[in-house]
């Protein structure tokens, strides 16, 4: 009998945690680091400049840290960081970040990815989100925690998904979406999807006061019973004064309406993003920066 | 007899023709009527089966299957493939039928998990995207770009410089030179963008926006009688009359 060890190919230069356990078939490239309590499954290929930390649970046939699908991405050597207590599904795609994007990708903690789902360059995946199978996330965009994407929806470049939002089914989407709200088209042939409603799932697993959810509450409904004069809105609910989640809406709609094509992100474009900024240590930032003047 | 390579536990079976600078990685699995020609590289767990011809300087990522048949048939029909492409991670390549092989040409990049169907083709410079489900004996012209979950049913032919955008049902052919969107699909204008970057001058794209609004319209097939006026005019640009061509030409599919 063929011990299981040897039906895997671990670059001896990776740095794997004594308790990880990797899946026969596997396949892990050199600037791998990966921590402990980690299980990967079957078939799975890490390669490129990864780290994925802690007990994570990583399935059958992934691709993690492949090189990005973008024209402009040079070969150089950047980076996929991966958080911890992830439950990543079979199949997953996930790629390192461009030199131009910000030169990382970041996946945060206690996600959950499922299977087939594919990850872009430059993307930031915060904290407890829920990717359903077959998502497909362009390059450059956040989703934000506990952000809930339906199966087979997909996302343009530049796009921010806000906290705990709801995605549908085989949505596109094509700009922000509002922090709380459920976002899909009545007819997914042709309607171009909006706003429709309020994700009150997302709104319970905020753990927020009765008094936050309240006014949470009735900054959706005053923002979001028509997609109409949504600017007009905002304004006279900043003007009565709003706090804590409820100013944060405000605060997100406002940084959308700006953004080109109703995506904030996207002033982004050719510069370092903050999220990966506060990720990547303090000498490469500077040099990137430098590279890029 | 299988030979293995320099990774133990890739397989190449014998009958095989690799060339000697080909880079095959780990647990890769070569059939024995495969070829392959110099300059390739296979990542990882890449499977190549079937009577399949690859080209000069392709790249084949982790989990790619090339040749594969529905049925398990794969030695039914043949799969051809030209240099310089990129096949994503989880892209699935079926072997052609007995009458057609599945044909992909130069320079091509489909995306991760796509499907390509038995006795499609694919031609030059094309960006395929992600899950872009081609069906059998459908055909994808030079040039083309599609997004995200493009469905081309069987048949159908997308044609040259057109762009899909995401969710698309090619459900009747795609004109050349169009931008297309909708479940069944809109013709949404000219795909100004690409022909710029693929050297169209003014004049040219001017022309394909007068004639576009006129045959279409919105919608998402030409008018007969608008097609038939424009055709009878010798004047018009060679774009114009190869756009009309293919209108002429097109399937629709009912239903």
């Amino acid at each position: 009998m063929v011990d299981v060890q040897t039906i895997r190919e671990i670059h001896s230069s990776a740095r794997i945690a004594p308790d990880a356990k990797i899946g026969p078939y596997s396949v892990i490239g050199p600037e791998v680091i990966i921590g402990p309590g980690t299980v990967l499954g079957r078939r799975v290929t890490v390669m490129g400049n990864t780290t994925i930390g802690s007990g994570n649970v990583i399935g059958d046939g992934c691709v993690i840290g492949c090189t990005p699908q973008d024209m402009k991405y040079r070969g150089a050597s950047t980076m996929l960081v991966i958080g911890h207590k992830n439950h990543i599904g079979p199949m997953v795609t996930i790629h390192i970040g461009t030199e131009l994007g910000g030169y990382v990708t970041r996946i945060g903690d206690e996600n959950i990815l499922m299977g087939g789902c594919h990850i872009a360059h430059d993307c930031f995946v915060d904290n407890r989100t829920h990717i359903g199978r077959c998502v497909q996330l362009a390059g450059h965009i956040l989703v934000q925690d506990g952000a809930v994407l339906e199966d087979m929806s997909g996302a343009h470049h530049f796009v921010t998904i806000g906290r705990y939002a709801r995605v549908g089914q085989r949505t596109p989407v094509r700009r922000d979406v509002p922090p709380f709200t459920n976002f899909f088209s009545e007819d997914y042939g042709w309607t171009s999807p909006s706003v429709r409603g309020v994700h009150t799932a997302g709104i319970k697993a905020a753990n927020l006061t009765r008094e936050e959810q309240a006014e949470l509450k009735r900054a959706l409904s005053e923002l979001f019973e028509d997609e109409t004069a949504l600017q007009t809105k905002i304004e006279t609910l900043e003007n009565m004064g709003v706090e804590g989640e409820a100013k944060a809406l405000c605060e997100f709609c406002q940084l959308s309406l700006q953004g080109k094509f109703g995506r904030n992100r996207e002033s982004y474009r050719g510069q370092v993003p903050p999220e990966a900024a506060a990720v990547l240590p303090a000498e490469k930032l500077a040099e990137i920066q430098r590279s890029m003047q | 007899m299988a030979k293995v390579f320099q990774f133990q536990f890739s397989v190449v079976e014998k009958g095989a023709k690799i060339a000697p600078n080909v880079k095959i990685g780990p647990f890769c699995y070569i059939g024995p009527d495969v070829e392959i020609a110099a300059g390739c590289v296979l990542d990882s767990n890449v499977t190549i089966v079937g009577r399949t011809t690859v080209g000069k300087n392709n790249r084949f990522f982790p989990m790619s299957v090339i040749g594969a048949a529905f049925d398990g048939e794969e030695d039914k029909g043949r799969c051809i493939i030209g240099e310089g492409n990129s096949i994503r991670e989880h892209v699935v390549i079926y072997s052609g039928t007995t009458r057609k092989p599945t044909r992909i040409g130069q320079d091509n990049l489909i995306m991760i998990a796509c499907q390509v169907g038995s006795g499609a083709t694919i031609g030059d410079h094309d960006i395929i995207a992600n899950c872009t489900h081609i069906s059998d004996d459908a055909v994808i012209e030079d040039y083309v770009r599609t997004s995200a979950f493009s469905f081309v049913d069987k048949k159908m032919r997308v044609g040259a410089y057109a762009f899909t955008a995401g969710y698309v049902q090619v459900t009747r052919d795609v004109p050349p030179y169009s931008m297309v969107q909708g479940s069944p699909f809109r013709v949404r204008g000219v795909n100004t963008h690409n022909l710029k970057a693929c050297g169209f001058g003014e004049q040219d794209i001017r022309a394909l926006k007068k004639v576009f609004r006129e045959l279409f319209n919105g919608k998402g097939f030409a008018d007969a009688e608008v097609l038939a006026a424009l055709s009878k005019n010798r004047k018009t640009p060679q774009v114009v009359k190869v756009l009309l061509k293919a209108l002429k030409n097109q399937g629709t599919k009912k239903g």
